[in-house]
């Protein structure tokens, strides 16, 4: 009996040792934000409210993969004026480049760990190579639907100016700190 | 110095204006259309220093840019090549609806149907409305200038009220060197130069340049579309006080009066509509 509570109780623990499987972004549980340096005040911080994508996950076969589309219309910094500015073909130029996408390309892992996911980040068209270095990852059954989820922290540090956001450097910052916390669900 | 080249009004108002100014007095003896390569030159300068050489990604905002510098050039070279005016009218015109649809174009395809017909026949019938305005003010040099430099600072204000720093410098740098030129040409100009009347095909960059900076700004901004509509008014506006044959220096200012103050009165405007609070 007591083997039984034992296995019943780590089944409902996030675990990394999965079957390969792959997962689409649950956009209520996802969240990529973004701290810049104001006119060397202060630091301000701002999110995306909507996104989507997918990921692979295959920590036995150390393979994973993760695609994430941003919408870039929906940058939020708390303040209406500064979002339409953020927007505008000042910053990014979101009616004319409506998606930030990011596709990864490589990953490395810690032990059985994911720990950088190197990738496209695609900004006013213009790719670049951004490495995310993952802090946590965690895989396991949802304890209320039952599903299969996985969801990671991941940071990343950008140059605006790499991407042709140029608009009011050096004033505002040019150095742009990612973060990105995601939860995706195994596909049926 | 790379500080004082990084301020907006150096690069959208002093060197624009300085820069008009002093080719417009340079060229005034080589050509009669002067003003188009001085307004191009410091329009040039302002470009680089606004946005430097960078051409790629072809934004919607660099192809304006690259469509307002060939319209001088091709407004300086045409009159010679299509003599004729009606030929130099459908010429502009046709550019015109090609520039629109080349700037525009990205996100048309991406628009409901109704959306892409009420754009392609607001922005036209504004072309055809700025084309045929500039055209009757092409008789006058002073009202041409004035209708030129008074719509692009409009655009300009309300642009940058809109919400589009880059946009609104763009216009506002235009509007300066027109500004530049035009007084270059008030204290400057031959005598005989008063009234001397413009080919239709030079007054493409008047047209063009507010044409596709406002819809910008409507389209990739927060300019409200009626904003656009207050400003066709300055090319009838200018028309509205009588020149004084015998003084350049008032025709300019009485062409210039009634477009300033609907180019303030829309950018108050748009900025009191468009800013529910303070800046930040």
């Amino acid at each position: 009996m007591k083997k039984y509570l034992i296995i019943a109780a780590l089944a409902t623990l996030p675990v990394n040792a999965l079957q390969a499987a792959d997962y689409t972004i649950d956009p209520g549980h996802t969240y990529v934000s973004f701290a810049i340096n104001h006119l060397g005040f202060s630091t301000m911080r701002g999110k995306f409210d909507r996104q989507s994508g997918s990921m692979h996950y295959d920590p036995a076969g150390k393979k994973a993969s993760v695609m994430i589309e941003i919408d870039a219309a929906s940058i939020d910094t708390g303040h209406d004026k500064r979002d339409a500015h953020l927007q505008s073909p000042d910053f990014l130029n979101a009616v004319e480049y409506p998606t930030i996408t990011f596709k990864s390309s490589a990953v490395t892992w810690s032990g059985d760990k994911l720990a950088t996911v190197s990738g496209n980040l695609t900004i006013l068209g213009v790719s670049q190579s951004v490495t995310l270095e993952v802090s946590a990852i965690n895989c396991g059954q949802h304890p209320f639907n039952k599903k299969q989820i996985c969801g990671f922290d991941a940071t990343a540090s950008i140059k605006r100016s790499d991407f042709g956001v140029n608009y009011g450097l050096p004033a505002i910052g040019e150095v742009l700190d990612l973060q990105i916390e995601l939860e995706a669900t195994k596909n049926e | 110095m790379e500080q004082i080249l990084n301020r907006p009004e150096l690069q959208s108002a002093v060197a624009p204006f300085v820069i008009a100014l002093l080719a417009y007095l340079g060229l005034r003896k080589i050509s009669t259309l002067a003003w188009l390569w001085a307004v191009c030159a410091a329009f040039l300068v302002s470009v680089l220093l606004i946005n430097g050489v960078t051409v790629t990604p072809l934004t919607g905002t660099r192809k304006i840019i690259l469509l307002v510098l060939i319209s001088f050039v091709a407004a300086a070279l045409l009159p010679r090549l299509l003599p004729r005016a009606n030929l130099q009218r459908a010429v502009a015109a046709g550019a015109a609806v090609l520039a629109l649809l080349w700037v525009f174009w990205t996100v048309l395809a991406r628009m409901e149907a109704g959306a892409i017909a009420l754009f392609v026949a607001g922005s036209i019938g504004l072309a055809l409305w700025l084309l045929f305005h500039f055209d009757r003010l092409a008789r006058s040099d002073a009202r041409l200038h004035a209708a030129g430099f008074s719509l692009l600072l409009g655009v300009g204000l309300s642009a940058t009220a809109a919400a589009s720093a880059l946009l609104g410098q763009l216009a506002l740098a235009l509007s300066a060197a027109s500004a530049g030129a035009f007084l270059a040409w008030v204290l400057f100009a031959k005598k005989d130069a008063t009234e001397a009347s413009q080919a239709p095909i030079t007054t493409l960059p008047y047209v063009l340049a507010p044409l596709l900076l406002g819809l910008a700004a409507v389209i990739f901004a927060r300019l409200p579309w009626y904003a656009l509509l207050a400003l066709a008014a300055i090319p009838l506006a200018v028309s509205l006080l009588p020149l004084k044959p015998d003084s350049r220096f008032l025709s300019a200012l009485l062409s210039s009066l009634p477009g300033l103050v609907i180019a303030i009165a829309v950018g108050f405007w748009v900025w009191q509509t468009g800013s529910p609070d303070s800046g930040y």
